[in-house]
């Protein structure tokens, strides 16, 4: 029976490339998916496309290819990709370039436009399409003049267009993460649009493979300390046959580890209902998933089932909500924490004499509180050094600028034993997100082929 | 009744969507499956995290799994997106519900 192996090469826009390098060469694949995209990253990419028209999506994607795209030519792997972010046309002109450079002929690069609603927003709205918030009801008008970004989710069909016409290297924009890892098999295995058990297979192994090293012994809580080799981490591969079984596994001769409870721990990963994961392809049921060991790094999947599309597909509009700052100031023994709270009161009152307006203050202690809050509860010995962090959000810009210059003096100015630490707080734009519906055929897709001859 | 802490028979992951965190939780051992089902309840978790969790809290189970899945709602501070928390995306909610006292009839570990 025909199998497919599809790599997972990349956990979000700024991981590594190693582990995609090593499974190209080691890991006997016939596809290797990258998902970049996390749900702010279209935002800070249109943000760098606005200041330079040639950047606003994953230049890291361009590395990576100029590492693997050889091999890959040579072994037929398709490398698939929402690299594209905010700036589809620009990847593929950077991956033609690298194509001329590596002297690699017969390229054939597809791409999907179209998911860049920002244009078109007026005549959604024209045509009755609300687009309001679909967590608060709220009235699009009420952020109009603040929108930075407006992308559509969309699912693995214009993928297949684009294999199907040739494509050995395929880079969209906002195609959900899953769907990179989907479109191959529906492709391969020639599933249908309304074989809804088969593409919710294709859909969750996308789902174990879209965060790179955490399905393969990264970030595992069961026992972090057994797993090979954390500085080689292999990313896991799945082995799916064409009825949608599947195997996760991972390259030989790398660190990593691939057992139940990794698998586990990846499944359930940013799901809600996990018998309602929605996506533009499937409605996929996992609530009666199983999965068995299988051999050495093996781990089969099965229980998996698919329900009928939504719909409407989501639409993520990110808009300019304000201003954030933080700054951060260590002390050290004796009395570390009593030293960092002093600091603290000494920062709030000179922050309320220069009348500062915030939306809300927050003051942590690393070392003591700052990632479980209150229920760290009181630290079981006196610390050998904490951090003081005070963070701001404010409506305006100005407001959150007036603690950048109260931190490095309490070096001088506040309790004894402290450093400067992590420069000089910087006020950086809030992006916030409005999660909201559009009907299905108000999106025109359009896949394309550029061939490099 | 011994006393444990919830990271002595359980494994856990959190993960976020806006506001929205969730967190999957896994008997170490699948006989604790029940154990877990009867003692951490929707309604301990929204206690377990009051002051951080501002919204309601939604368990499924998973029994094929031997675990359950949380959702909580209004949890990050706003979201990755708008959050002032040092931890905006919530990668941290998974070991703050591991922190949780349970209580065994017998040690199975």
């Amino acid at each position: 029976m025909k199998t497919i192996r599809i790599g997972g090469g990349q956990g979000f826009w700024g991981d590594i490339n190693d582990a995609a390098i090593h499974m190209v060469k080691k890991g006997d694949l016939q596809y290797l998916a990258c998902d970049y995209l996390a749900e702010l990253t279209l935002s800070i990419m249109q943000r760098q496309r606005q200041r330079n028209p040639e950047k606003g999506f994953a230049q890291d994607f361009i590395a990576m290819l100029r590492e693997i795209l050889p091999v890959c030519m040579e072994k037929n792997i398709k490398v698939l990709s929402n690299a594209g972010g905010m700036n589809v046309a620009g990847a593929v002109d950077e991956a033609r370039k690298l194509a001329d450079t590596l002297n690699i002929k017969k390229l054939k690069i597809g791409y999907i436009l179209g998911d860049d609603l920002l244009d078109k927003l007026a005549d959604l709205q024209a045509q009755g399409i609300t687009m309001k918030n679909l967590d608060d009801g709220r009235d699009l008008s009420e952020i109009r003049d603040k929108i930075v970004n407006a992308n559509v989710y969309f699912g693995h069909e214009p993928i297949v267009d684009c294999l199907d016409m040739g494509a050995n290297v395929v880079i969209t924009g906002r195609a959900t993460d899953s769907s990179l890892f989907l479109a191959p098999l529906a492709y391969e295995f020639g599933w249908k649009p309304q074989e809804w058990d088969k593409l919710a297979r294709g859909i969750i192994v996308g789902h174990l493979l879209e965060c790179g090293g955490q399905g393969s012994g990264g970030n595992f809580d069961y026992d972090w300390r057994s797993v090979p080799a954390l500085d080689d981490l292999g990313y896991p591969i799945a082995e799916v046959g064409e009825n949608g079984g599947i195997v996760v596994t991972k390259a030989p001769d790398c660190g990593g580890l691939v057992s139940e409870q990794t698998c586990k721990e990846q499944l359930l990963y940013e799901i809600h209902d996990p018998a309602n994961y929605i996506t533009p392809d499937v409605v996929a049921d996992i609530s009666q998933a199983r999965l068995t060991g299988a051999g050495k790094d093996r781990v089969r999947l099965d229980g998996v089932c698919g329900k009928p599309r939504p719909d409407m597909l989501k639409l993520c509009i990110g808009y300019l909500a304000g201003y954030k700052i933080e700054g951060y100031l260590p002390f050290a023994w004796p009395d570390a924490l009593d030293k960092a709270q002093c600091a603290a009161d000494i920062i709030l009152k000179r922050l309320a004499r220069k009348g500062l307006k915030a939306e809300e203050v927050r003051v942590d202690f690393l070392g003591v509180n700052a990632l479980h809050g209150p229920l760290a509860g009181e630290p079981a010995c006196k610390p050998n050094e904490v951090v003081l962090r005070i963070a701001l959000r404010t409506r305006d810009k100005k407001e959150a600028a007036k603690l950048a210059p109260e931190i490095a003096p309490l070096q001088l100015n506040g309790p004894p034993g402290s450093c400067f630490f992590g420069g000089r707080p910087k006020v950086s734009e809030m992006i916030a997100l409005w999660p909201t519906l559009v009907p299905r055929d108000a999106v025109k897709l359009t896949p394309s082929v550029l061939e490099v001859k | 009744m011994a006393k444990y802490l919830l990271k002595d028979v359980a494994h856990a992951r959190s993960g976020d969507k806006g506001n929205i965190s969730n967190i999957c939780l896994y008997a170490r051992d699948p006989k604790d499956y029940e154990l877990l089902r009867r003692q951490v309840t929707a309604e301990r978790v929204k206690e377990h995290f009051r002051g951080v969790v501002l919204g309601e809290v939604t368990r499924y189970e998973l029994p094929t799994l031997g675990g359950f899945n949380f959702v909580l709602k209004e949890a990050l501070g706003g979201g990755a997106t708008q959050s002032i928390r040092l931890d905006t995306l919530g990668k941290t909610m998974a070991s703050a519900l591991l922190r949780m006292k349970i209580e065994k009839e017998e040690a199975s570990r």
